[in-house]
């Protein structure tokens, strides 16, 4: 494999890379820590699985700044195709040419050759990751919403680093790049993409991670309140939802309470903000009607500062109602 | 589990006087590799046995990995580990239950002994099938395999045939359905011929390719005079199969069953499921050469089949457990039930409004449509309906036969359709 360690080489290992992640703001535990250094160090891919919302993107970025270089982000969708991936001919600037060698006496093959070069070639995320002038980190996104066509694509660029353009030639990467895939799993990624990668799961934070998490990010909120919207993100991931909120709702969640002075959780509180939490309008109502009051009877019911743990927490959810 | 007194590695692995030293110091220093290398590989090797996909280039990847992280650290290695070797979030129970048991944390006496991996290996050898040999049961096709060519041309013109095709399912002697069973897969294959050579033959483009329309555009000095086309690509349906096999719905299920599986080649991917007052998933059960062993067999595994019903309930379950991974605009579901639901219609409605959101298309076939003076009145039936895109009936072979034409792909128009075809009493009859 080519160089790709151009930028790695200085690079302090794991608890540097904990180090830079707090000082984003993106608290880490030391699993991510550990899989992140490996990538880097072994330069392969990191595949990295978890549900909506739980900050796998974030992790790309903050690499890409953790290795002091360019983030390339590749977003896939059904549909996605080389053209918008790899690379696309400039046609608006190739037919502006051909006009302006009308008159000329050039042969043909000559100005298709012309046409068909460098300065006309658009290059999209891929192509440019691989002819970057420094290892970019390259983020493929949800790759589990391209199709099955594409994944094998995909497949076939990670694994040499190359592609052919056939009016141009072979491209091979000088500097390898570092790749992050991400998926929310709403399909099964083959078992050949799955080898080609080291492998991440991302799980909803633990109550307590989840808590300095907000603190963190919303700095001004009161300890008490803190407490109850992470004991109640905690509990509502626990009944059946079709869309379970993520990291980023906790998040918003804060700022809304805050921004309306609560200091603590109660049915009005709730009832006024429950559309930061639920995107769906079906689980807003099950919320409302069902949930909510259990809920935030489960999260009263524990007391003053004592004894807010996830162990407790999660043998509380148990008993919430199940059905819908 | 044989538990040998060498089955759990001293700590820190590579360490080959830890036996001596007790407790060995855990400071940050790294060692130079010792018995590393072997016991990655065994440790691999069971990985393996467990159904891990771990070969040659994990393991090489392993030792990289390891002399990046501080190996005497247990936690840092078992992470650095579990990154390479585990590759979804179902194998990560696995390796930390194999870790957890491979590499000890209590130092075993014998330390020194780990040099002879291959003797520390087979005594262990766990009772589980090998993942060589589930390789070579998925790899197994049976409906290629099983394809008798000579009568292929045979069918539509057999005159015993036409009669059978328009019998009720039920209506069959015991004797009879074997006779039927190889008639539904010769049908079904010429429908997966037909199906698959109209992919291919679709003409006329509906994007235009600039590529090549540039490049055609340089014989007219630059002026794209002549438009070429290309065209999307048709992408086969994938089908999930939920088949109720509560007491009479059993027979028409077990045909159905077969039927689709033999158009599986032309469908795309096909997961099934059956269904009763709960759910189980048979695709792999189902994955076998001859489907009426493997429909025998699926039938042990479910708890409770041919008992009472809890359609909601099931797809409910189907859902939760399946739905984001199963389905997408592409997937097709085929319902097979009479719609008697004896749980709650609540639950079946929230379960059909999921579905329908999710797939591309909902066909429900209910074989009580074939008999006469059926109409769709049953609880169950009624609030599911206004969820199907298709309702039609898989009660004969000649309805089996029409639903080639629902299988072609997704629906196009969104709002919901009744279309009830193969004879059923709503939708009048058909040709």
């Amino acid at each position: 494999m080519a160089s790709g360690s151009d930028r790695s080489a200085g690079f302090g290992g794991i608890p540097q890379i904990v180090e830079i992640l707090n000082s984003q703001g993106y608290i880490a535990d030391r699993e991510l820590a550990t899989s992140v250094h490996l990538s880097i160090v072994l330069n392969k891919p990191l595949l990295i699985e978890g549900e909506a919302g739980v900050g796998k993107t974030e992790v790309a970025k903050v690499m890409a700044r953790a290795l002091d270089t360019e983030l390339i982000r590749l977003q896939c969708y059904e549909g996605l195709d080389v053209h918008t991936a790899l690379y696309e001919w400039n046609y608006q600037r190739q037919m502006l040419r051909i006009k302006l060698e009308e008159m000329s006496d050039r042969p043909v093959e000559e100005k298709e050759h012309e046409i068909f070069s460098e300065p006309f070639l658009l290059k999209r995320p891929l192509l440019q990751a691989i002819t970057a002038d420094h290892s970019p980190v390259l983020l493929i996104d949800e790759v589990d919403r391209a199709d099955e066509e594409f994944e094998a694509f995909l497949l076939e660029v990670l694994s040499d680093f190359q592609v052919s353009i056939p009016e141009i030639g072979t491209i091979r990467a000088r500097h390898v790049p570092y790749v992050v895939l991400t998926s929310n799993r709403t399909r099964e990624l083959s078992d050949a993409l799955r080898r080609r990668c080291l492998y991440l799961w991302i799980d909803y934070p633990p109550f307590e991670k989840e808590l300095t998490i907000v603190h963190t990010k919303v700095p001004q909120i009161n300890d008490r309140l803190a407490n109850q919207i992470c004991a109640f993100m905690q509990l509502i991931r626990a009944v059946p939802l079709s869309k379970v909120p993520g990291v980023a709702e906790t998040l918003d969640w804060s700022a809304a309470l805050f921004a309306l002075h609560r200091d603590h959780l109660d049915p009005q509180a709730i009832e006024e903000t429950l559309g930061c939490l639920c995107k769906d309008q079906e689980d807003l109502v099950r919320v409302r009607t069902q949930y909510m009051g259990p809920i935030l009877d489960t999260v009263n019911g524990m007391g003053a500062s004592d004894g807010w743990t996830s162990e407790r927490i999660a043998s509380l959810a148990a008993q919430l109602p199940k059905g819908r | 589990m044989a538990g040998p007194p060498n089955e759990s590695r001293p700590w820190p692995p590579n360490s080959p006087r830890a036996a001596d030293a007790g407790r060995t110091p855990r400071a940050g220093r790294r060692v130079r590799p010792g018995n590393l290398p072997a016991n990655v590989t065994l440790f691999a090797r069971r990985l393996r046995r467990r159904g891990l996909r771990v070969g040659p280039s994990e393991i090489g990847d392993a030792l990289r990995a390891l002399t990046a992280v501080d190996v005497s650290d247990r936690e840092e290695v078992r992470l650095a580990l579990r990154t390479v070797f585990a590759s979804s979030l179902g194998e990560l129970p696995v390796f930390d239950e194999e870790f957890a048991r491979f590499w000890n944390e209590p130092i075993v006496s014998d330390a020194p002994a780990q040099s002879e991996p291959e003797e520390g290996e087979d005594p262990e050898g766990e009772p589980s099938p090998g993942a060589e040999e589930r390789t070579e049961m998925s790899v197994a096709d049976w409906s290629g395999e099983e394809a008798a060519p000579d009568e292929e041309q045979s069918v539509p013109a057999y005159s015993p045939a036409e009669l059978r095709a328009r019998k009720d399912f039920s209506a069959f002697s015991a004797d009879d359905l074997d006779a039927i069973s190889e008639l539904i897969l010769l049908i079904a294959r010429r429908i997966a011929t037909r199906l698959s050579r109209r992919m291919r033959s679709a003409k006329r483009g509906t994007l235009v390719d600039l590529r090549r329309t540039m490049r055609r555009s340089l014989q007219f000095g630059g002026d794209p005079v002549q438009l070429l086309w290309r065209r999307r690509k048709i992408r086969k349906a994938k089908l999930v199969l939920l088949c109720d096999v509560s007491g009479s719905m059993d027979i028409y299920s077990r045909f159905l069953v077969q039927f689709i599986y033999a158009l599986q080649d032309a469908v795309g991917r096909v997961e099934s499921f059956l269904f009763s007052t709960s759910l189980t998933r048979v695709t792999d059960a189902l994955d076998q050469r001859d489907i009426r062993r493997a429909l025998a067999e699926a039938s042990r595994q479910v708890p409770d089949w041919s008992g009472g019903t809890k359609i909601g309930a099931s797809l409910r379950t189907f859902n939760e457990i399946w739905g984001r991974r199963l389905l997408d605009p592409r997937t097709i579901v085929v319902i097979c039930s009479d719609g008697w639901d004896t749980g709650d219609l609540e639950i079946l409605v929230d379960a059909m409004r999921d579905l329908r959101a999710r797939a591309g298309k909902v066909i429900w076939l209910n074989p009580l449509l074939g008999s006469p003076g059926y109409e769709p009145v049953t609880q169950g039936m009624s609030a599911a309906l206004p969820f199907v895109d298709v309702f039609a009936s898989a009660h004969n072979i000649n309805s089996l036969r029409e639903l080639e034409r629902h299988l072609r792909g997704p629906r196009r128009n969104r709002p919901p359709r009744l279309d009830v075809g193969a004879g059923g009493r709503l939708g009048g009859q058909r040709r």
